[in-house]
């Protein structure tokens, strides 16, 4: 009897060595990941909690939840936390540090301080808010401490920052910037502790923020506030507020950066409620926090996006990424000199 | 849809399954193929899937067009037409704000007023790897090593998502016959496809990212603040970084593709043990490199003229590779490096050949020191790479010269370790991967599933919250 042609490549062989059929190939990797997920379960759980606020989330919660109380109840996390204790991997970290394969909307990179301990406060300098002390003639010897803290266009400013002003080489410069974090989700990151902490460490005589662009969002609760509540803004002006004076407890000046204006119209116009609710919080502080807009810095004259920007020597330079959110090197560089000139010139600091 | 991450797991067990089960029906399976692959691009930003097609588009039609012309100077024409469509539309998204903004300072310097505006052009992920591979393609069809082929070959052959955005830049006579084929489904050659898997997420989520945070993004966001050391370290860091980077992703592309029954060429080979940098070139993102010896190095004249028209021919070779990318001066100052050194090199050696000189000794020193000298000038160029302008570079290059006395805390033991064991284990013979990989294919699936899991378990452990997009996505 003829048979129909084939239409898998039929063997009678065994597969080849490091061969095998695809069900298997399927089952093995199925198998692998569900056994991973089961081992990893609790992390991946906390990583849905600390994620933005939605459906998204809460599926992954849903999903994560069963799965992680198997993990607990079999004493499997274990592995993960004892494992995390052992590299001295805990602490303060997005995310909790453990290991999440998700991209944040704004995520880049994560940069660390590197020179975690600075000296301490001069003898006699205050640490009252009203009373500041004088640091007007920093030098190589006793150099400035300044302390730049920030989200994604934090980092994009504090790195031209940093570095302008070790140039001067009377100024110790710390760069502390984690990308996708804001003031809304202390369950993603802890900014209030880790400001705290950088305040101890280095003891800065002038600090530098800029945050907000990530922080559109709801907080998480219970109960949660969405951020199109009416309690939004003074729950979101009450952490900014306490932002503030854990910069400013050391008796440090402290300049806050505004937002700039957004490709994206609808993030530009969020932009402009945070810049809102950071500046009146900045003049509310004692003394008033130095709150510098970028708006037109980086936007047109009339407060519009633009990707770029005529220089003080009439040259035309790109200051903003094609994402429409995020700053070029120049960008960076033309925030940067614009706070080294507020420093020189209404904080009457005798820089280089 | 960034490859280690849980969207991709899901979405790759998805197209994995209907691989295999439309693998009897060549047109579904295609179509299939292509939608997913479409899916994948789409999920960056549904808006650039049109880029892709409106590419695949063009390709066949220029392809087709050359195909049918009855001269070879309308083969010629047709061919040009199209790789001059193709490039327009790279050159338009990649190369418009970098082109524009320098054409506007140059006419500002001579006091003229702006002759082109200014605009900023989002640059679609991929596009550089989808339009070397389209006018791969299309010369190869004007040059008759290929024949057109069917619009879904081509499509999928454009859009396969393992190599679809950042490469390996796979050529027309290596992917679409086996598109045309049937893959085995009883010999998935899934031990070595798993094992390139799981080692490219060990050098991209735990290697390269902790190299990165360690030393690179410091030395590099603050130069100033840095010591000699640091910045030594810096830069060979960034030569860690990029290589378990990038060669993690192609090992990632060419186990994903294996694992649905499909063969990519081999994209690295131990770059780091290159002795000179014909060497390293040979061994380096070897893809795109034969690409500009084949399209664009050969066609210039190769080295078949006279000396100055060789070293000539590899500095445009080399400059373009380098613009190719990214549009900034850093990445023409790199390929220049490399064009540079790859032009003394060759016109060294035919000047000891013309004089008649027998061929040097090759004592083990002397292969050492030559290693030794063309990781350094390798890393001297992944500092123009790296920087974020040539201010930037030269920051940290002066540091070198000007940064010693000081401390270097960044540059503990681990980090030492980390650097100089990466670079050493491309000495490592791949005998001893193979046997790994034979141990592996033996064992029972319980046990492979453990192992797999496990090695999982460390690589998410031990790498950050968070994993940053392969290099190679922006260019």
């Amino acid at each position: 009897m003829a048979t129909e042609p084939s239409t898998e490549p039929q063997t009678e062989e065994a597969p080849p060595r490091g061969t095998a059929r695809w069900p298997r190939v399927l089952a093995v990797s199925v198998g692998a990941f569900l056994l991973w997920m089961l081992l990893f379960a609790p992390t991946l759980q906390h990583n849905a909690q600390v994620s933005p606020i939605g459906t998204r989330r809460t599926v992954a919660l849903d999903i994560l939840r069963p799965i992680a109380a198997t993990s607990r109840f079999l004493q499997l996390s274990h592995i993960v936390s004892e494992t995390d204790a052992l590299t001295g991997r805990t602490g303060n970290r997005p995310g909790d540090g453990s290991g999440a394969v998700v991209i944040g909307p704004f995520h880049r990179h994560h940069f660390h301080l590197h020179h975690p301990t600075g000296p301490p406060p001069p003898p006699g300098a205050t640490t009252t808010t009203s009373t500041l002390p004088d640091i007007g003639h920093p030098s190589a010897a006793n150099k400035l401490r300044v302390l730049i803290v920030g989200d994604s266009l934090g980092i994009d400013m504090g790195g031209p920052l940093q570095n302008d002003l070790t140039n001067t080489g009377v100024v110790q410069a710390e760069l502390d910037g984690r990308e996708s974090t804001g003031l809304t989700r202390p369950d993603y990151f802890n900014w209030p502790a880790e400001l705290q902490s950088d305040m101890i460490s280095i003891h800065p005589q002038v600090v530098v923020i800029m945050m907000g662009a990530n922080d559109p969002q709801d907080f998480a609760g219970p109960p949660d506030i969405p951020y199109s509540s009416p309690r939004w803004n003074p729950t979101y002006a009450s952490r900014v507020s306490t932002f503030m004076q854990i910069a400013e407890a050391g008796g440090a000046r402290v300049i806050w950066m505004g937002m700039p204006p957004m490709q994206n119209g609808q993030l530009s116009s969020e932009m402009s409620d945070i810049n809102t609710i950071d500046q009146s919080q900045a003049s509310l502080q004692h003394p008033p926090v130095n709150f510098i807009s970028c708006w037109t810095l980086l936007g047109t004259a009339q407060g519009t996006y633009t990707p770029f920007i005529t220089n003080g020597s009439g040259q035309v330079v790109n200051v903003r990424t094609p994402d429409g959110t995020h700053l070029t090197p120049a960008g960076g560089e033309v925030l940067s000199q614009s706070i080294i000139n507020y420093m020189k010139g209404t904080l009457h600091i005798d820089l280089p | 849809m960034l490859f280690p991450t849980f969207d991709f797991a899901i979405f790759f067990a998805v197209a994995f399954t209907a691989n295999w089960l439309l693998n009897p029906r060549p047109r579904a399976w295609k179509l299939a193929m292509i939608a997913l692959s479409y899916f994948f691009y789409g999920w960056v930003g549904w808006s650039y899937c049109f880029l892709l097609l409106a590419t695949t588009v063009v390709t066949h039609v220029g392809a087709a067009a050359v195909h049918a012309s009855k001269t070879e100077k309308s083969r010629r024409w047709a061919m040009g037409l199209a790789c001059g469509c193709l490039l327009g539309i790279l050159g338009w998204f990649k190369y418009y704000g970098f082109v524009s903004v320098n054409v506007d300072n140059v006419t500002h310097a001579l006091g003229m007023g702006r002759i082109i505006p200014l605009l900023q052009v989002a640059l679609p992920i991929a596009i550089s790897f989808f339009t070397f591979m389209a006018l791969s393609y299309v010369i190869d069809v004007y040059r008759r090593q290929l024949t057109p082929a069917r619009p879904l070959d081509l499509a999928l052959y454009l859009s396969f998502f393992p190599h679809l955005l950042a490469g390996p830049i796979v050529r027309g006579n290596e992917l679409l016959p086996q598109l045309r084929h049937r893959r085995d489904p009883n010999a998935v050659d899934y031990s070595r496809a798993l094992w390139l898997i799981m080692g490219g997420l060990f050098k991209k989520v735990v290697i390269s990212s902790y190299v990165s945070s360690a030393i690179v993004t410091p030395v590099f966001t603050a130069p100033a603040q840095h010591s000699a050391l640091e910045s030594i370290f810096g830069a060979w860091g960034y030569a860690v970084q990029i290589y378990c980077d990038f060669s993690g992703y192609t090992d990632i592309a060419i186990g994903l593709a294996l694992l649905l029954g499909i063969r990519f060429p081999v994209n690295f080979d131990a770059p780091y043990t290159a002795r000179n940098l014909q060497d390293f070139w040979r061994r380096w993102h070897i893809t795109l490199s034969r690409w500009l010896r084949d399209y664009l190095y050969i066609p210039l004249g190769g080295n078949s003229g006279s000396e100055a028209r060789t070293v000539r021919n590899i500095m445009i070779t080399m400059v373009l590779g380098g613009l190719w990318h990214g549009a900034a001066w850093t990445f023409v100052v790199w390929g220049a490096l490399h064009g540079v050194g790859q032009g003394v090199g060759h016109v060294r050696r035919r000047s000891r050949v013309n004089r008649g000189l027998p061929a040097v000794a090759e004592g083990p020193v002397r292969v050492w020191v030559q290693r030794f000298l063309t990781f350094q000038y390798v890393c001297l160029g992944w500092v123009f790479f790296n920087a974020t302008g040539m201010s930037n570079a030269f920051a940290v290059l002066g540091r070198l010269f000007s940064g010693w006395g000081h401390g270097s805390p960044l540059v503990t033991p681990l980090l030492v370790l980390v650097v100089c064991g990466t670079v050493a284990s491309q000495f490592v013979p791949t005998l001893r991967v193979d046997r790994l990989q034979a141990a592996f294919s033996r064992q029972h699936a319980a046990v492979q599933v453990g192992l797999l899991s496990f090695f999982l378990l460390g690589v998410t452990t031990f790498g950050p919250a968070g994993v940053a997009p392969f290099i190679y996505y922006r260019f």
